[in-house]
């Protein structure tokens, strides 16, 4: 069998440092070379071959159960899991359905639901995008107004999504929609599955500042959806969402983002012929601190994942640290870029060499996930009530 | 660690421990201390050696106590957030080198040996200078914190440490007054007549540096404490001041600020606990003593801002977190010069 080196009983049964060894080895030798360090979220039909690998070997969902389909992999082998992949530059999957839904539907959903819908994510044959905001309800999602009514046995769907990532590529959305249009804001709000190919789905895509097409709106006019599409019960989505927010939340502080932009920044140094200037060095040198901090705060919070316990709002300090750290880096590179840095395209064709593609990539990390003013709201509770 | 538990337990044991002599809430001895003769209390800091401070990290069979540098920190952090003046930090360095008997004596407190290594007023070790001509010591040693009460200075030196009582022939010592109350001695020596200590004081100095950022960080603790209490209970525009969202925003930053300083510490002890004085651990402790000089002058200045009025007058307590901050900050080396040592251990290429 090809993985079967990598095909395990219990991944969680190996010293930590055997399994980062091991998802070294798997993704040195399975992981196309050509789609390495992506300078873009890829599309489906460029991700496929590998998201595909991910799944025959049964690497694609480190955190689902076995029973599942998933590695069943403890909070301190998930990151390791994490680590390996981020430092090696795989391409990220279209994973919604296997961060998100799938957790989701494993505590949540109805034995159908499960049986139905997790085989498909695991081989590849649905690809889920993520229905949350909306035009008028970004940073303040419990004020979403895409509404589903009860029409018989179907839900019927009307309203509109908005930054919803590679919704041209999937086939299902699972959306948050209202279903109770008295009730107090959080408490109307249901978990819905919706088939893209449904009549009066339409999804239209936007272009961002990197210019890519990476999210799209997706307009709702009179989608029928079948009644036991809904997960839960109903009018209790909001609460199941928010707490399956938990574990990734850390995914958004992680240092890699910052770390590679660092590493960009040290190659552009040296094509700018600033290696040994002073004031280049001293500014490297407070970036190569400002991450090295993140990472002992990063491990701070991570070793409480590791010893069970459950992340509270905490793990906010990482993506806001994280996120300013990425765009301070970036706008030094802007700056040392000089009039390369208003080029646009990757200098000398180098795709390593795109200060304008990384400064305006990380414009958006500290907008999506919750915006570092909405993450500040939410520590200013912690210390002043 | 496989004593980890046990590690836990000490250091709870040591804050515990600190309580009646280092009070967070009650600043009243620290203020009425400042500018005055010693600038410390002899009788809390014999109560400090009686509970073993001084001979915190001492082999037991040294008269110590053999704790991990991550207990010191510990406490360091509490006398930081107490505002504690007492020389903990100097005794400890020189309790590393000393030996018999004025090693018994320093711990016991009945008397008190500071560290004399300080040239520059920018420095985290002695400069090249030697101090050794014809058998005799020549030369100056500055910024030496309480130097009034010190029966003796350790000495040093590129070219050796020595025992110099600050009565001998040759010794000539003056002082300044600092920001917090305290004061800097200054140690001329002319033809002295010293006692060779043993020792690297490299591992000693690196020690007090970590403390110290540990000192700062239990300083910014109790400022960050103090300034959000007093953003939850004082009313303007008919609200407290913690309900505006700009104020609001400024704590989370400095909070955050705290939160990475303290994960710095404990990762440098952490690391200097397990390998000893290496590259990566020497970079380890000026990685963290750098952010803690910065975070902690960022705190103090900006919980002034925060009082607003009061904070500028010399009665409100929150002034003397910012003097204790001014003389802090620097000692055992800026963030400036620690960020160039960390460039200069931790070279680009051997990062990965």
């Amino acid at each position: 069998m090809l993985y079967a080196d990598f095909h395990l009983d219990d991944f969680n049964a190996l010293s930590d440092a055997d399994f980062r060894a091991l998802a070294n080895r798997f993704l040195h030798q399975h992981h196309p070379p050509e789609l390495r360090s992506p300078a873009k979220r890829l599309h489906w039909d460029e991700v496929k071959p590998w998201y595909m690998i991910l799944s025959a070997a049964g690497w694609l969902a480190p955190a689902w159960p076995r029973e599942h389909g998933g590695m069943g992999l403890s909070a301190a082998k998930q990151l390791i899991y994490m680590d390996v992949f981020e430092r090696f530059g795989a391409a990220r999957s279209p994973d919604h359905g296997i961060v998100l839904l799938g957790p989701l539907l494993i505590t949540y959903g109805s034995p159908d639901q499960r049986a139905r819908f997790l085989p498909r994510i695991i081989t590849g044959e649905e690809i889920w995008c993520q229905g949350y905001s909306e035009p008028n309800a970004g940073s303040d999602l419990a004020s979403l107004r895409t509404e589903a009514v009860l029409d018989g046995e179907h839900w019927v769907v009307n309203g509109q999504k908005i930054w919803t990532t590679l919704a041209g590529d999937a086939n299902w959305m699972f959306a948050l929609v209202r279903t109770d249009k008295t009730a107090k804001q959080q408490q109307g709000i249901s978990f819905l599955l919706i088939p893209m190919d449904t009549p009066g789905v339409t999804v239209r895509p936007i272009i961002n500042l990197d210019l890519q097409d990476e999210f799209s709106e997706v307009f709702f006019d009179d989608v029928r959806v079948p009644q036991e599409n809904l997960v839960g019960e109903v009018n209790q989505g909001w609460t199941m969402a928010k707490n399956l927010l938990g574990f990734e939340r850390i995914f958004l502080g992680s240092p890699r983002m910052a770390a590679n932009a660092l590493a960009r920044l040290i190659r552009l140094g040296a094509h700018a012929g600033l290696t040994d200037d002073p004031l280049f060095v001293d500014r490297l040198t407070r970036f190569r601190l400002d991450l090295a901090d993140h990472e002992c705060l990063f491990e701070t919070i991570a070793d409480r994942l590791r010893r069970g316990q459950t992340l509270g709002p905490e793990v906010s300090y990482l993506k806001l640290n994280q996120t300013q750290l990425f765009q301070r880096i970036t706008e030094y590179m802007l700056e040392i870029a000089g009039a390369q840095g208003g080029l646009l395209h990757p200098i000398d064709g180098d795709r390593a060499l795109n200060p304008m593609g990384q400064f305006l990539v990380s414009r958006a990390a500290t907008i999506y996930g919750g915006a570092s003013e909405v993450q500040r709201n939410i520590l200013a509770k912690t210390i002043l009530g | 660690m496989s004593n980890s538990l046990e590690m836990s337990e000490a250091i709870d044991l040591i804050r515990r421990s600190t309580e009646g002599l280092a009070s967070r809430r009650d600043l009243a001895r620290v203020r009425a201390l400042r500018y005055k003769h010693a600038g410390f209390d002899q009788a809390a800091w014999s109560s400090m050696c009686e509970l073993g401070w001084p001979a915190l990290r001492l082999a037991e069979g040294r008269g110590g106590v053999g704790l991990s540098i991550a207990a010191y920190c510990a406490l360091a952090e509490e006398m930081g957030a107490a505002l504690v003046p007492e020389p903990l930090i100097p005794a400890a360095l020189v309790a590393a080198l000393l030996e018999g008997g004025p090693l018994e004596s320093h711990l016991a407190g009945d008397t008190l040996v500071l560290p004399a290594w300080q040239d520059e007023p920018d420095a985290a070790a002695p400069s090249d200078r030697e101090f050794l001509r014809d058998g005799r010591l020549h030369g100056a040693k500055r910024f030496i914190p309480m130097a009034r009460s010190a029966d003796a200075f350790l000495v040093i030196a590129p070219d050796g440490n020595w025992l110099v009582a600050a009565d001998a022939p040759g010794v000539t010592l003056s002082y300044d007054e600092t920001q917090d109350g305290g004061h800097y001695g200054t140690l001329l020596l002319d033809g002295v007549e010293g006692e060779g200590i043993i020792g690297n004081a490299g591992a000693a100095l690196a020690e007090a540096c970590l403390a110290t950022s540990a000192y700062l960080l239990g300083v910014m603790d109790a400022v960050l404490e103090r300034t959000a209490e007093f953003l939850k209970t004082r009313i303007q525009f008919g609200k407290p001041l913690a309900s505006f969202q700009a104020l609001q925003h400024r704590m989370v930053d400095l909070q955050l600020e705290f939160e990475l300083t303290r994960a710095s510490i404990s990762d440098a002890a952490a690391r200097w606990d397990r390998e000893g004085p290496t590259d990566a651990s020497l970079a380890g402790v000026s990685r963290a003593k750098a952010r803690a000089a910065e975070a902690a002058a960022l705190i103090a200045r900006s919980s002034i801002q925060l009082h607003g009025g009061i904070g500028y007058t010399d009665e409100h307590d929150i002034g003397l977190y910012l003097r204790k901050v001014m003389v802090t900050a620097p000692q055992y080396g800026s963030a400036r010069l620690h960020r160039q040592r960390f460039a200069a251990l931790m070279p680009l290429q051997s990062e990965d």
